[in-house]
């Protein structure tokens, strides 16, 4: 299996013309590189500006893209470089993020910081998903949730998983899948209900 | 939902599909609005379980990316830079062609004009290739010149005009249909009867490249 087929198929699309393929790079990479770029500007809405404009920058860029890195080490260079850009340009100090410092740490206010920018709306929803998505996997079988969260959480790939879960590559590969269509379906009601409605996926 | 193909989509996710079907399945994802609207799910799932709290989950991120993408050319036809010299000649090229084909229609007319009425059939007097071949080794010989010479004629060659018809035929691109059928009607209405005396064809193909 080589490593970032998918996302190469996807850039070949691209290269060859067809817009819809980039929207799959960036419903796939979107939240990460918002992520990323809220280590130089504080406000999210600032972020997300930005990891727009890397988007753009990478989508003209692409014609000189040959594949000789991963698309995401590509995409991401490109979105610091473009947060950096807007930071010395704004006169802004980047924010001090501690890598190691563990995510679920309730005492990293970004919560609070999104207040300022977030319509009440888009804080109830993006709540809601949480929450939503949440619950489904706590509804999950062991094996489902465990599959599930060693692939986004620690980031395995199928091959470790299996020798971690001690089955077949298949079986991790369906596990997934199920989890996925399991919590895909409350997630479904979420959007498709009337908050889900107001907003675009994204 | 086929099920096979959500499973496909969940391994393409992962970068755990082989190559091959990813190429088949980015085809599909990328015109079918309802799979990637669950692509973009699955990246929720993942966003939430990495617990990336600062991120909205429901940000029209995509949205606002494709909304500009729009107004922009496909890149397939945006990799090469455009020649602006080729737009610049593009306007006159059809009056070029016009402007041809009426020299050619001129030239034919007035030559057919300068045929006696009786004087059959249709001649030219052409050199044969051996001749033509050393008409450039003539003029080197003799200094740079701008008058072509000409070459000295053997017995004058016939070119019958069913052959010149052919030729015009031939060339019909060049010409308007107005003035191509009048040019083949005066062919036609001076053909000679002795057809029989023709050249071989050969000879006025090789004038004719």
């Amino acid at each position: 299996m080589s490593a970032d087929a998918s996302d190469l198929s996807l850039v070949r699309r691209v290269q060859r013309g067809d817009k819809g393929a980039f929207d799959a790079l960036v419903l796939k990479y979107q939240h990460k590189l918002v992520k990323l770029v809220m280590r130089y500007v504080r406000n999210p809405a600032e972020a997300e500006d930005i990891a727009q404009e890397a988007f753009i920058k990478a989508y003209r860029a692409l014609p000189q893209f040959r594949g000789d890195s991963a698309f995401y080490t590509w995409l991401y260079r490109i979105a610091i470089n473009t947060a950096k850009n807007a930071v010395v340009s704004r006169d802004r100090s980047p924010v001090e993020y501690d890598l190691d410092r563990n995510n679920n740490d309730e005492s990293y206010d970004m919560q609070g910081r999104m207040k300022d920018s977030e319509t009440p709306e888009g804080l109830v929803l993006t709540d809601e998903i949480r929450s939503t998505v949440n619950a489904a996997i706590d509804a999950l079988p062991e094996d489902l949730r465990t599959a599930i969260v060693l692939r986004e959480l620690e980031g395995l790939s199928y091959e470790e998983i299996a020798a971690a879960m001690e089955c077949p590559v298949g079986t991790v590969r369906s596990r997934i899948f199920r989890a996925r269509e399991a919590i895909d379906r409350r997630l479904r009601e979420v959007f498709e209900g009337g908050l889900g409605r107001a907003e675009e996926l994204g | 939902m086929n099920e096979e193909l959500d499973s496909q989509l969940s391994a393409m996710f992962d970068d755990e599909l082989p190559p091959a079907e990813c190429e088949l399945l980015a085809r599909r994802l990328s015109r079918d609005e309802p799979l990637k609207a669950r692509w973009g799910r699955y990246a929720i799932v993942g966003a939430v379980i990495r617990a990336e709290r600062g991120v909205r989950l429901n940000a029209p991120l995509a949205g606002r990316v494709n909304a500009v993408l729009r107004a922009e050319p496909a890149l397939a036809g945006h990799t090469a830079p455009r020649d602006l010299r080729h737009d610049r000649l593009r306007w006159w090229q059809p009056l070029a062609g016009a402007a041809l084909a009426a020299s050619v229609a001129a030239v034919s007319i007035l030559w057919l004009r300068a045929q006696a009425p009786g004087e059959a059939p249709l001649t030219a007097h052409l050199a044969p290739p051996a001749a033509l071949s050393a008409a450039p080794a003539a003029a080197t010989a003799r200094g740079d010149s701008y008058v072509v010479p000409v070459p000295k004629q053997p017995a004058g060659v016939t070119v019958p005009s069913t052959e010149l018809a052919n030729y015009v035929v031939a060339h019909s691109m060049f010409s308007p249909p107005v003035a191509r059928r009048n040019l083949l009607s005066a062919f036609m209405t001076s053909e000679p009867a002795t057809s029989g005396t023709e050249e071989p064809q050969a000879d006025v193909k090789g004038i004719a490249q």
